[in-house]
Order: C-alpha cells, then structure tokens, then sequence
C-alpha cells in the first residue's frame, strides 16, 4: 500500500513539474520576439517539414480537385443530369481558359506589370495549408532570401489581398495569415462600384465628373477621414475618390468577413467594393491603400447598435489558392 | 506476456504527430479535425508505466508544439500531452491486463474535449482571437471528441499491435 502510494506521488509531482514546464515554456513562447529560440525551432521544424509538405500537397490536389468536381455534380437534381454534364463541361473549360487566363496574367505582371510604387518578391507558390481548428493559414514558397518579412501584404495577381505574412520566415517559405482567419485585421474603405475598378485598382473621384482615373495605390497623401455628408459618413482620400465609409476588415467568431466600426449612418449598399484604407487618420497601416478585398454581401443595422453589420464576399477563395505575391515594400 | 514497449511508443507518437502536421490541414473541417497524435499517445501510454506514461504525454505534446501543429503556441500541446497521458493511465489503472476499446475511447474522447479547452484557453491568454467558449464547446468541443472517440474505438486495436511486444522492451 505504502508501495503503490508512493508510486502515485512520485506521477502526481512529475505531471506537477511538466505542467509548470508547459506554462513556463507558453509564457516565454507568448513573451518572445520572433527571433526568439522556441519561435526559432518552430520555424526549423517546419523548413525541416517543408519538403514532405510540398510532395503531400502535391498528391493532394488531384483529390481536391475531385472533391470539389464531386460537390458540383451532388448539386443538381437527377433529372438535370444531362444538364448538368454539359455543366460540367463547361466548367472544365471555364476553369481551363481561367487558368490559362490567370497564368497570362500573371506572366504580364511579371513582365511588365509591376508598379512602381511597390515592390515585389518573385512570384509564389502555395506550398500547403498549415494550422488547424482556429487558423487559416498556407506556407507560400518565398521567404527572406527574397525579401520577405513579417508583417507584409500578400496579393493576388495585382492588386487583390489575400493576408498577410506571419511572423514565421524562414529563407525559402513564409507562413500566410488569410483575410478570412479571425486574427487577421485591416483598415478598409467602401467604395461604391462607380468608384473603383477592381480589374485595375484604380479609383474614380465621383465628385468630380469626367475626372481621369487614379491609381489608388499610388496615394501618398494617405487617407484622410471627410466630413459628414448629407447625414452620413464619407471618407476620402488624396485622390479624390470619396468612399462611403471606412472601419475594421475582420473575420468574426461565427467565421463571416466583415467590416465593424461602420457607423449606422453610412450609405453602404450591398455590391460596394472593399479597399484597404491605408491610413487610419494620421497613422500608416499595416497595408498600402487601395488594395481589392471584396464586395459587400450584405447590410444591415439595428437601432440599437452603433454600427452598421457588414458581411464582405472576399474576392478570392482562400481554399483555392494558386500563385501569390508579397508586397515588400511601397 | 505482453508488454508496451516504449521505443516502439515514442516512434508512433512521433509518426502521429508528423501525420498530424502534414496531413492534418486537409483533414481538418471548421472546427472538427482526427487528432492522432491524442490518440496515439492515450493508446501507448495506458499500457505503460506511471513515469513512463506521463513523460510520453510530454514528449508528444513538445513535438506538436515544435511542429505548430494546432493552435501552435508553445506548451499548449505539452499540456494536452500531459492530460493525455494522465487519463490513460487512469483507464490503464482500471483494467491492468488489457484496456478496452470502449473504455480508450472514453479517454480520448476526454482527453481531445480538454485539450480542445486548453488551446481555446491558450488563444485567448495569447491575446488572438477564436470562438466564444460556449459556442466552441457545442459546435467545436463536443463533435471533435466524439470524432476522435469514434475515430480511438475504430483504430486503437490496430495501433496497440504496433506498440506491444511479447516480452522484454
């Protein structure tokens, strides 16, 4: 009896030690800069994993492919079979001339259409998804080497963001944050579609009719909040363009993008183009202005609130990820 | 007689954990995602002793850690290991000569329901943003242990065959 008590002290204090151990290491994890030794083994494993990665996202694709091509078919109802095969067909060439049409495009950029105002790292591929129950995140194939840092926005083609990079770099790969990921945050703009295009990026003044387009990326000035118009909110920015409103681009907990801090006055309609705002009054953010995130799905306020409820439509599908590019510097 | 052999233990928690890193992020659907190296870790460790057991918690939950499998904060997985290998040896305390399915299950599936609170616990501490408790706990918590349960009473024969030998270590 005596035996078999001290048998259970002795479990009783390791699980006593390796807990505080566990405590003592999430303090310091949490505590560390990123150059941190625990942050700095994270970012080993996962250089040491990267080609295992790689090959599985490799075999993987075929099969989401399939997925995806199986949750189209399940759709339709039996009866619209035929259809649906003819459907089918055409999606394949859709997505056939799509690819063929994203590669284009993505060899003209690399030729020529880079701006100037910004700088690039090569042009990236996704490595694989990473995280689990409460990220959303994806490996890309750039990293220091290139010029990559933490913190740095991640397009699609030219002007779409997508996330952002982590703090996890390593000389060949950085970790993605997704727009859709709940710890992703981003100053964003509303813009109504006679304002902006967002094949090109660039924004219109509508307050001045017959203005030239202006690249909003190319705004220097910043974005500077506007007065209250005809009872609403509206923001411009030194390009002229004026935007409906401005607030926080975040992912909520019930997993919907959105925009908060909206003021209920605000004149947002669904099918309003979201941008990053660049500017929060004097302060620089994180993203450069102008930058296409998605459409706004739906509006709706309560009396009660203070602010609007904005759900955005993101203009990519992060599950559906090809060729990225960081914008090192702008 | 039958024994765990150790060696073998820590190899297949590894592998678990490797699997969990790799293959994981496709298996993993909102909230829902197998939790093998739990798993792994709850089967092994119930057929060891008391010391034994609870160091292969830690070893499998400082791998995951080190992976950035999960939540990826430091010490999150250690305490999951921990707790894993806490409960399977109260289920391995039960029933000396060999655990049952059932009863393995039932430890995964308490095991993945703690851990899960652990990592939404730890995102918070973190200062990241995640789910409101009790939304996670009805819509996360719970399907995820009972996947992992299910997934623990299906595979645990199998994985007690890789991990036990007859005789000596």
């Amino acid at each position: 009896m005596r035996r078999r008590n001290s048998r259970f002290s002795k479990g009783l204090i390791s699980v006593l030690i390796l807990g505080f151990v566990s405590l003592v290491l999430f303090t310091v994890y949490v505590r560390e800069g990123e150059a941190g030794p625990l942050h700095t083994v994270q970012l080993g494993a996962a250089e040491i994993l990267r080609p295992v990665r790689s090959m599985t996202a490799a075999v993987a694709q075929p099969f989401k492919n399939m997925s995806q091509t199986v949750g189209v078919a399940f759709q339709k109802a039996e009866s619209k079979r035929k259809l649906q095969q003819e459907q089918l067909k055409n999606q394949e060439l859709n997505a056939q001339v799509a690819r063929m049409q994203r590669e284009n495009a993505q060899m003209r950029q690399l030729l020529d259409g880079r701006r100037v105002s910004f700088k690039y790292a090569p042009l990236a591929r996704v490595v694989a998804p990473v995280g689990g129950q409460f990220t959303d995140k994806v490996v890309i194939n750039v990293g220091t080497g290139d010029g990559v840092k933490p913190d740095q926005p991640v397009i699609v083609g030219d002007n779409t963001l997508v996330g952002r990079t982590t703090e996890r770099v390593t000389a060949h790969t950085v970790e993605v944050l997704l727009i859709t990921d709940q710890n992703f945050a981003a100053g964003a703009n509303i813009l109504p579609p006679a304002n902006f295009d967002p094949k090109s990026g660039k924004t219109a003044a509508n307050t001045q009719p017959g203005a030239a387009p202006t690249d909003a990326r190319g705004i220097t000035g910043g974005t500077t909040m506007g007065g209250t118009t005809g009872g609403s909110t509206s923001v411009s920015n030194s390009s002229g363009a004026v935007a409906a409103a401005s607030g926080l681009l975040q992912t909520t907990t019930d997993g919907y993008l959105g925009v908060d801090y909206v003021d209920v006055s605000a004149k947002v309609k669904r099918g309003y183009y979201v941008v990053t705002s660049g500017r929060a009054g004097s302060l620089r953010l994180l993203f450069p202005p102008g930058l296409f995130v998605g459409k706004v799905e739906s509006v709706s306020s309560q009396d009660i609130n203070q602010y609007k409820s904005i759900v955005v439509k993101p203009a990519v599908n992060p599950d559906d990820l090809g060729y990225l590019r960081v914008i090192t510097g702008w | 007689m039958v024994q765990t052999s150790v060696v073998r233990a820590a190899l297949l928690v590894a592998l678990a954990v490797v699997f969990d890193a790799v293959i994981g992020p496709y298996l993993t659907f909102g909230l829902v995602a197998p939790n093998l190296t739990v798993i792994s870790i709850v089967v092994a460790a119930s057929g060891l002793g008391e010391l034994q057991a609870i160091t292969l918690g830690f070893f499998g939950g400082i791998l995951t850690d080190a992976l950035g499998v999960g939540v990826g904060l430091f010490g999150v997985g250690v305490l999951g290991g921990l707790v894993a290998g806490m409960l399977a040896l109260r289920a391995g305390s039960y029933q000396r000569k060999s655990v049952s399915k059932p009863l393995l299950a039932v430890a995964v599936f308490l095991t993945v329901a703690a851990y899960d609170l652990i990592k939404v616990v730890a995102n918070g501490l973190a200062g990241f943003s995640g789910p409101s408790i009790g939304g996670f706990i009805i819509g996360g918590m719970l399907p995820d242990a009972l996947l992992n349960g299910i997934l623990a009473y299906i595979i645990s024969a199998q994985l007690f065959r890789l991990v036990r030998n007859k005789g000596g270590r």
